[in-house]
């Protein structure tokens, strides 16, 4: 019984003599908590006016906030009373821990193949990557839908990201009937393209003659624009062929069947004797 | 000739690529005849003589002027420029277009 009430007794005198500390220790680190708090958003405003990436913001912001972290922690335990000296070496090899399972183990885990702000396809869902988690991806798509998708469907599927390269290839393929000059379709097509101010002069706008096909002749022109306008430029071009094509007499090749009724006692030349039909 | 030295000359000789188009307008500020562009000159163009037109042909719609007379917020002479400020053809027709044609006495 003694022995416990000594032990109460030296734990009231410790609270007595340290206790002071302890509050104001704890009144700096709740305190310093809620300053990084509201220095964070301010941050972050002030980080968004430079027109930096969100992700950059992010990581910056982040730092800064760590490391503000680790001076409110250091004051707490310097007002305790533990020497500066050793607060230093230990946020130091917390800090090189750190770095050092990100360096090892960073290459192990697995990325997702872009980053916030891309726009990319997933299956058959196209939109913008608004934010990543742990567990999954939130995409808007271009028509309003905010869609999550597993990382794991991500990470096991093709992804097109579309930010990779800057530049892009439009096709512009249409077919004509086999009575249309070839020669005046490539021309115009490729006038088109060469007078786009959106287009690329290199690599150079082609004309290709692809396919001799059933009901016409297929022609494809390709060229190549900036990623951000290829939408626009490839409706624009396609609008542009159509009209042209109207003002220069060129007929467009749509799907028909020419049919040869033969009468009475003529037949075709290609139904020899013993056939059934020749009569 | 080298093939690129021909291409360069193609290049320079055959087709200009405009860097950009404006709608030219005229209206009545202050009775006087006053150019204008849109957007303006010192904006930057756009990119789709498409995307030009079409705004010329929703300008003049809006600002149809009077068979006799023209209002100061009336729009007249719309037509679509290049970088240069030459006239370009209207990619509909292939043909010079203007809407909303008034002859202006300078």
């Amino acid at each position: 019984m003694e022995t416990q009430f000594e032990k109460y007794k030296e734990i009231g005198n410790m609270i007595q003599s340290h206790g002071q500390d302890f509050i104001i220790a704890l009144i700096i680190l709740v305190g310093g908590l809620i300053t990084i708090k509201y220095l964070n958003k301010l941050f972050k405003h002030i980080l968004e006016r430079f027109a930096l990436k969100a992700q950059m913001i992010h990581t910056v912001n982040n730092i800064i906030c760590v490391i503000l972290l680790f001076l409110i922690v250091a004051a707490a335990l310097e007002h305790l009373g533990m020497a500066t000296i050793i607060i230093r070496r230990v946020l130091f090899l917390i800090s090189l821990a750190v770095i050092g399972i990100i360096a090892i183990f960073r290459p192990l885990i697995p990325t997702l193949p872009f980053k916030v702000g891309n726009t990319v396809k997933v299956e058959n869902l196209l939109g913008k990557i608004e934010a990543t988690t742990i567990l999954n991806t939130r995409m808007k798509t271009f028509d309003g839908k905010t869609v999550f998708i597993p990382n794991t469907k991500i990470l096991n599927d093709f992804v097109i990201n579309y930010h990779f390269t800057n530049t892009r290839r439009i096709k512009v393929d249409v077919g004509i009937r086999y009575d249309q000059d070839i020669l005046k379709v490539k021309q115009i097509l490729e006038t088109l393209m060469v007078e786009d101010a959106r287009v690329k002069a290199k690599p150079r706008p082609v004309v290709y003659v692809l396919n001799l096909a059933k009901g016409c002749v297929e022609l494809g022109g390709r060229c190549w624009v900036d990623n951000v306008k290829y939408w626009t430029t490839r409706c624009d071009l396609i609008e542009k062929t159509k009209l042209r094509f109207n003002q220069e007499g060129i007929i467009m090749a749509f799907p028909q069947l020419e049919v040869h009724h033969y009468h009475g006692d003529t037949s075709p030349e290609f139904l020899g004797e013993g056939n059934h039909m020749s009569g | 000739m080298k093939v690129n030295e021909a291409l360069k000359v193609i290049d320079e000789g055959w087709l200009r690529k405009p860097k950009g188009f404006r709608v030219h307008f005229q209206k009545q500020v202050d009775s006087e005849w006053v150019t204008e562009y849109a957007p303006g000159e010192k904006e930057k163009a756009l990119d789709s003589d498409v995307v030009a037109w079409r705004l010329a042909w929703k300008l003049s719609e809006a600002t149809k002027p009077d068979k006799t007379e023209i209002k100061e917020d009336e729009l007249v002479n719309i037509y679509v420029v290049d970088d240069l400020g030459n006239p370009i053809k209207y990619y509909a027709s292939n043909q010079f277009e203007v809407f909303n044609r008034r002859e202006i006495e300078s």
